[in-house]
This record gives structure tokens, C-alpha cells and sequence, in this order.
């Protein structure tokens, strides 16, 4: 099974990796891509929160635009540009300690509101302070490279992706999914569930605000930082972890590849239109599909091969 | 008048009752005793149409009701008195009352309900300014069965009475269920772990275990049984 | 600072139909804000099209309303009574209403375009000096809007036998029916209420303010605020607490200066969801 599992793996990074290499893929295609993988980080990031460990997140945007920041700064600064995305990710953790860690106190839906209120803080702070536009010398933007971002993007995908893998197959993984199924029992079986939710926060806060620094190495400047805070950050991801199957490993990546597909291919034919169509096909998945499009394959196999069991048995 | 005829009642993929039938004549004080998870209040609940049957039917008065909604089965003249009292704490006594009588036949003589209640019930008259939560366990129980009667019902359905409250308090709502009974002729089906106390309010019983009815008879004559001797009274 | 007063007043309008459909039937509609924003929209288009005045025009603001309330009741709302428990309702109808913002807000852009309304009438600007301190007429207005629809609601809930089913159905909806209540049919009816409460909402703020396609989201804020603040449930808390929330605003505003102040609300609201989550309003519950 493991053999079969690398083998995709393997293929697909090749067909991501090679390409661009060998051939001209095209600006738009290749910023495509990068948003792609961005909004991978993201969604894994908040499905490893919301999907796995039940926590539903609404204050996302506030990691990533602090990541954006913060890697924008420091390699302003003239540090190398692994090292600015490192520092973005883990002044996200920090944020996480001063802004998540009181919100884990709260309950139910008040930790959702909570989370996306101490966004929206950050945001009009951010908005207040950084009003001027966030330049950077032209000496980067004339070794700017595309294809070395998409390499960088990929990398942090693939990253989110692993690490989302091996937490949510670990020992934590077990932890948090039982605080997510029910929380009460988890604690009465010893499972210490407030380190969970710590520990996915804190994951999740990471790879959000390595997202961040990745959107800071592809933009290079920005108008209005604070739009990197808005709540679009955490509701495009949330939608797309959900729609792909929200406690899933390939849920993220598959609603990602959805939301940005739809969002290129109908934004020009339809314009608005296609938030419409998006925000509908959202209410419909939660209502009749709440395990999303892979969850809901997965058991749809599932039954199919239960019911080819049940047969060979002669029941 | 209630006719139930082998019904199968599941919670979800669980088997609650298996082939469930009884009858209940008009005017009869009827009750149905078995130890706690027998089976009693999931066949209060399916009556009073809380829960669906997958097989069988229920009548009353030769009305199919297992196929209607709850407030529905109130207008078809039964009534229940729900496990635990289930009053509106944050409602007065009067408005708890008022709420009993909401379907439209009641409403139209709904004052003189109110004062036919207060006469069986005078705490409740007392009380009826203050908010239902605050009231002593008997005295809500006395409101659960008032509000139920607000509704004019042909058939009353009590899911254990008696729980929670003292032996004098049961007494007494034993003598005014049984007062109730021979004044209106009220048909009155009663589920009660409390078997010597359901055995002697009652005319006829039924017994049920694991799901299943396992006995009937004349209330006097399931007394002396020796099932329930032994297995309820703790006797041989 | 009385502006704060009048500015709450206005907070608390916009919370009621929220916390109406939170306290009865423990639905989060995260679209609220959107239907505040088409409530303003209907009363803007009757006075451009029609030119029938905001204030006169509310009636018919509130029954439309009211059935875009019931068809958001059947179409999205009631599949989730099926659900096994309350957490459960209140995440989903979260995520459901969420998903309808986007398709709310944007088939309002789509219809009428992002660009900001707002309603010019003769009246539009003019101001009352009230003991000493200025205040705009329509601001006044929606005060008096504000404090006759509580008062409304009060009675209705208080006064009706209609409004009794809405509580009885809060407090117990299983015994509720078993009085014979239709519970679907009042709850169908409480979101019909609650969504014609957006909409009267709707009609001061683009009397008083402005509006635009996407402005929704910023009066859901100020809605759960002042929902935290009354206390979940306490439907006579919400104007009162709308004016404390306005007063703090005020006050803040003083403090921190105009480009902070959304943020004023949203600490208060932190702090108390901290503290006191129960609201600064909370009645004692007795056994329920």
C-alpha cells in the first residue's frame, strides 16, 4: 500500500516539478499555479484546525497577512529570502500565542467569532498603521524571477501537505480527531485536549504564515497590507477545505484546484457570477454532502464494497 | 378507542419495540408497567407522535394517527404528559396553562378549562402568576397534567408520573388521575415504574420487557402474578 | 456622546432580528447583514422608482421582507432541524448562511452594482437642536423606528398567543408540540419576523448612512456584539444594549481616533465574551 501511496506521490511532484524546467509555461499559467499552491497551504492550514481537530477558525487571515508582513520586512531588511519566509512563519506562531491561545478558552461558535474578531483587530490596526504603500527597492524587482517562486510555492505546498500528513497519522492526529467527535469523552479517556487544540493551532498558525511569506516573495509590494488581513484569507480556504472534504488529506488540495479553477475559468465569463455559483455549490456541499467531494467518494467506495463483502459471504 | 397494532419502533438502525399491540377501551384507566429501558416511554413517544412506527398502525377512535406530527395527534384528542414535567420554566403557571390549550377546539373554551383545572388543581390558581421553574416537583407535575387536560383531549398519556416526588405527593395525583377518570369518563394510559402504584390506579395493565409486551390482564389479577411478583415486587 | 445614543439605538435594531433566530431556533445567520443591506436596498429603490419616503415605505419593506424570511426559512434553514444536536445546528447554519453572503452579496452587485446608496429626501441632512445638542433628523427617526419595533416585538412576544408559541417553542420545542403547536409553523413564521427586522434596519441605515453590496458583513459585527452583549436569548436586553455599545463607541472614538473605530466594538466584544459571556444583561435562569 505505502509502495502505491509514494509511487503517486512521486509522479505528481514530477509533473509538477519538471515542466516549467523544460518549457515556457506562461506567466498567467504560472501565477495561476502559485495562487493554486498558496491556497493549498492555506486550506490544509485551516482544515488541520477545523477539519481534524473540529476548531472551527475564523480569524486565519490574520497569520497569513501577519506572515506576509513580517517575511516582507525582514527581507527588505536584506536577509536571504528563506530565512524572511521562516521569520514570517513563526511571528504567525507568536501571533497565535498572544491571539489563539486566549480564544481556545471559548466555547463552541464563540471561539469562531472570537478568532474572526481578533482578525478583524488585526486588520484595522495593520490598516491604521501601514497606510502608506510597502515598496520594495528596485534592485528585487529587477532579479525578479517567476519560475523560482513557483518552485518556492510548490516546496511549501508539498511541506504543508507532509506535515499535515504525518500530524493528522500521529498520535496528536488521534487526539485531535477525538476532540473533534466529542471532546468531553476525549478528555475522560485521558486524551490531554487542550494540548491538541494548542497544537494545532500552532501548526496550522505556521504554515498560514508560510503561506504569507510566500504571497510576500511573489507580490514583492503591496498597496494596502492590510488586505492581506481581510477575511476573504480565511473564507476562500475554509470554503475549499470544506468543499474538497473538510477532515481529509486531499480535500484541501482537491477544493483548492476547484476555487481557483472556477474562480479563472468563470471569472471571465461570468464575472461576479461565479462567486454566486461558488457560494451555491458551498451551501449545497454542507447541506447534503458535509463530507465534501472526497469524503463523499470515500464513502460511496465504501458502501460499494460493503455491499460486494456482504455478497461473497452470502448474506 | 386506542388501538395498536404490532408495531416496530427503531431509534435510528435500533430495534426498540417488537410487534407492540394493545388496546385501550373508552373510559378505562390502562397502565403499562416494565423496568427502566423496557421500552415504555419510546411507546409513549411513538403515540404521541414523537417517534415514527415502521410496521403496524395505531388508531384512535378509528383514526389513523402514526403517520401525523405531534400537534396534529393533539387535535385528534390525545394528549401526553411527558417524561420529566416538561413545563416552560420561564413561562407562568397561567401561560404554561394557556400553551395547553392551543389547538383550536380548545382555545374557544379556554377560560372555562382554566377554571375547571384550578378546581382539580387549586395550587395552580394560587401560582399563577409565578414563573413554572420555581415551582416545588409536585406542583410542576400537577401543571404538566393541567396543561395536557387544557386541550379537551379524549385520551390522556402519562409517562411516568411519579418520578422525582414524594409518596404523598404521588398519593394525591393517583386520587385526582382516578377522580378525573370517573368524572369525564377520561380514557387515561399510564407508563409507571412504580408497579403497586400503576396497579392500583388502573383497571387493566400490560407488561412490557426488552421491547416486548409479555403479559396482560386485569389489574387486580397482574398483581398477584407470579411474574410480577418476582421480578417487580421482589417476591416469590 | 448622545450621538452615541442614538447611533446604539440603531446597533440594537440591527441585533434583534439576529438574536431573534439565534434565541428561537439557535440558527448563527451570518447573512443577516446581507439582509439589512436588501431591506435598504427595497427602500432605496421605492423612493427612487416610486417616490414613496423611507419612513412611509416601511410597511411594505416589512411584509417583503417577511416573505423573503419564509423562502430563506424552507430553503435553507429548515433541513437543519434534522440535525441530532444543537452544536451541530449552530455550526452548520453558520457555514449555510455563510455560503449564502456570497451568493447574496453578489447577485446584489451583480443587480445593482457595488456603488454606496443612500436616500436623499427633503428632511436628508437637516438637524434638531434637543436640549442643547444637535441631532440629524433621521437620525431621530431611527431612534423612534428602533424603539417602536422593540416595543412591537415585546408585545407580540408578550402580549400574543402567537408570540407565547415562539417562546414555548424556545424554551421547549418537543413539549411545545406536544401542546399542539405547529413548532415548523412558528418557526417558519419567527424567521419571517426576524429577516423583516433586517430589513427595518435596512431602512434606517440607508436613511441615516449608506449602503452597498458588500457593506453586510460590517453590521453582522456590530449585530453579534450587541447579541454578546445582551445575552444570548435576552430578546428585551438587545436595544439597551445597543446603546451601551453606542456610548462605548462614542466614547472610544475620543480615545483612538475615526480609522479605529470598528475596532472599538470588536475589543469591547472580546473582553466581554472573555469575561462575561452570559451578557452584561443576564437574567437569572431558573430550572430549565
Amino acid at each position: 500500500m505505502h509502495w502505491k501511496k509514494l509511487s503517486i506521490l512521486g509522479v505528481l511532484i514530477a509533473v509538477f516539478l519538471v515542466p516549467p524546467l523544460i518549457w515556457d509555461i506562461g506567466t498567467s499559467v504560472l501565477n495561476l499555479l502559485i495562487m493554486l499552491f498558496i491556497y493549498i497551504i492555506l486550506a490544509q492550514s485551516w482544515n488541520l484546525m477545523g477539519g481534524y481537530t473540529g476548531q472551527i477558525n475564523l480569524g486565519l487571515a490574520a497569520f497569513f497577512g501577519c506572515g506576509t508582513l513580517v517575511t516582507h520586512f525582514i527581507w527588505k531588511a536584506g536577509l536571504p529570502f528563506y530565512l524572511a519566509m521562516a521569520a514570517g512563519g513563526v511571528a504567525a506562531m507568536v501571533l497565535a500565542v498572544i491571539i489563539g491561545l486566549p480564544t481556545l478558552r471559548l466555547k463552541g461558535m464563540y471561539f469562531g467569532i472570537g478568532t474572526f474578531a481578533l482578525a478583524e483587530v488585526c486588520r484595522i490596526v495593520v490598516g491604521g498603521t501601514f497606510h502608506r504603500m510597502l515598496k520594495m527597492p528596485s534592485s528585487y524587482v529587477a532579479s525578479y524571477n517567476l519560475i523560482s517562486r513557483y518552485y518556492v510555492a510548490f516546496v511549501v505546498a508539498t511541506l504543508a501537505v507532509v506535515v499535515v500528513y504525518l500530524v493528522t497519522h500521529s498520535k496528536l492526529g488521534l487526539g485531535m480527531v477525538a476532540v473533534r467527535d466529542d471532546e468531553t469523552a476525549a478528555q475522560v479517556t485521558g486524551v490531554n485536549t487542550f494540548k491538541c487544540k494548542v497544537l494545532a493551532l500552532f501548526i496550522s498558525a505556521l504554515l498560514a504564515g508560510l503561506a504569507g511569506g510566500v504571497f510576500a516573495y511573489l507580490r514583492l509590494s503591496f498597496h494596502f497590507i492590510f488586505m492581506m488581513f481581510s477575511p476573504v484569507w480565511t473564507f476562500e480556504p475554509l470554503m475549499a477545505a470544506i468543499i474538497g472534504g473538510a477532515g481529509t488529506l486531499a480535500g484541501p488540495i482537491i477544493g483548492s484546484v476547484f476555487l481557483v479553477i472556477l474562480s479563472e475559468v468563470f471569472a471571465l465569463k461570468l464575472g461576479e457570477a461565479h462567486l454566486i455559483i461558488f457560494g451555491l455549490l458551498f451551501v449545497l456541499i454542507v447541506m447534503y454532502f458535509p463530507y465534501g467531494l472526497v469524503g463523499s467518494v470515500g464513502r460511496i467506495s465504501q458502501r460499494i464494497r460493503g455491499v460486494g463483502r456482504g455478497m461473497s459471504q452470502g448474506k | 378507542m386506542l388501538k395498536i397494532t404490532h408495531i416496530d419502533v427503531y431509534y435510528g438502525d435500533l430495534q426498540a419495540l417488537w410487534d407492540v399491540s394493545l388496546t385501550i377501551g373508552e373510559g378505562e384507566i390502562v397502565t403499562l408497567v416494565g423496568s427502566n429501558g423496557a421500552g415504555k416511554s419510546t411507546l409513549m413517544n411513538t403515540i404521541s407522535g414523537l417517534l415514527k412506527i415502521r410496521v403496524g398502525s395505531i388508531e384512535f377512535r378509528g383514526i389513523r394517527l402514526d403517520s401525523l406530527p405531534a400537534h396534529s395527534i393533539v387535535e385528534h384528542g390525545i394528549s401526553m404528559v411527558p417524561e420529566g414535567r416538561r413545563i416552560f420554566p420561564q413561562m407562568t403557571v397561567l401561560e404554561n396553562l394557556e400553551m395547553g390549550a392551543s389547538i383550536h377546539a380548545a382555545r374557544k373554551v379556554r377560560q372555562k378549562t382554566l377554571k375547571e383545572i384550578y378546581e382539580v388543581f387549586p395550587i395552580l390558581g394560587e401560582r399563577a402568576k409565578q414563573r413554572a421553574g420555581t415551582l416545588s416537583g409536585g406542583e410542576q407535575q400537577m401543571l404538566a397534567i393541567g396543561r395536557a387536560l387544557m386541550s379537551q383531549p379524549k385520551g390522556l398519556l402519562i409517562d411516568e408520573m411519579s418520578l422525582g416526588l414524594s409518596p404523598l405527593v404521588v398519593q394525591e395525583l393517583s386520587r385526582v388521575i382516578q377522580g378525573i377518570n370517573k368524572a369525564n369518563k377520561l380514557t387515561i394510559f399510564v407508563v409507571e415504574q412504580d408497579v403497586p402504584l400503576a396497579l392500583s390506579m388502573a383497571h387493566r395493565g400490560y407488561v412490557i420487557e426488552n421491547g416486548r409486551i409479555v403479559d396482560e390482564g386485569d389489574a387486580k389479577s397482574l398483581l398477584c402474578s407470579a411474574r410480577i411478583k418476582e421480578a417487580y415486587l421482589g417476591t416469590a | 456622546m448622545a450621538n452615541g445614543l442614538l447611533v446604539g439605538a440603531l446597533y440594537g435594531l440591527v441585533a434583534l432580528g439576529f438574536a431573534l433566530l439565534m434565541g428561537v431556533m439557535k440558527f448563527l445567520n451570518t447573512a443577516h447583514g446581507t439582509f439589512i443591506i436588501l431591506g435598504g436596498y427595497l427602500s432605496y429603490w421605492l423612493l427612487e422608482l416610486w417616490g414613496i419616503d423611507p419612513f412611509l415605505s416601511l410597511p411594505l419593506v416589512v411584509m417583503a421582507m417577511f416573505l423573503v424570511g419564509i423562502a430563506f426559512y424552507k430553503l435553507a434553514l429548515s433541513p437543519l432541524l434534522k440535525l441530532p444536536n444543537i452544536g451541530m445546528r449552530i455550526n452548520t447554519s453558520m457555514l449555510i448562511t455563510f455560503g449564502s453572503i456570497w451568493v447574496l452579496d453578489n447577485t446584489m452587485t451583480v443587480l445593482w452594482t457595488p456603488d454606496v446608496r443612500s436616500v436623499m429626501t427633503p428632511y436628508t441632512g437637516q438637524t434638531l437642536k434637543l436640549l442643547g445638542v444637535r441631532f440629524s433628523l433621521t437620525g431621530l427617526g431611527g431612534v423612534g423606528v428602533a424603539v417602536l419595533v422593540a416595543l412591537a416585538l415585546y408585545f407580540i412576544l408578550s402580549g400574543t398567543y402567537f408570540g407565547k408559541h415562539i417562546r414555548a417553542a424556545t424554551q421547549d420545542a418537543v413539549a411545545a408540540s406536544l401542546c399542539g403547536i405547529n413548532v415548523q409553523r412558528t418557526y417558519l413564521f419567527s424567521c419571517g419576523i426576524a429577516i423583516a427586522l433586517a430589513g427595518v434596519a435596512g431602512m434606517v441605515v440607508v436613511s441615516s448612512y449608506s449602503i452597498s453590496s458588500t457593506a453586510g458583513i460590517g453590521w453582522l459585527s456590530s449585530a453579534f456584539v450587541v447579541m454578546v452583549l445582551a445575552g444570548e436569548g435576552n430578546i428585551n436586553a438587545i436595544i439597551p444594549a445597543g446603546m451601551v455599545l453606542g456610548l462605548i463607541e462614542s466614547a472610544g472614538l475620543l480615545v483612538v481616533g475615526v480609522s479605529y473605530r470598528q475596532a472599538i466594538a470588536l475589543i469591547v466584544f472580546i473582553i466581554v465574551l472573555m469575561i462575561k459571556p452570559q451578557g452584561l444583561f443576564a437574567k437569572k435562569e431558573y430550572g430549565s
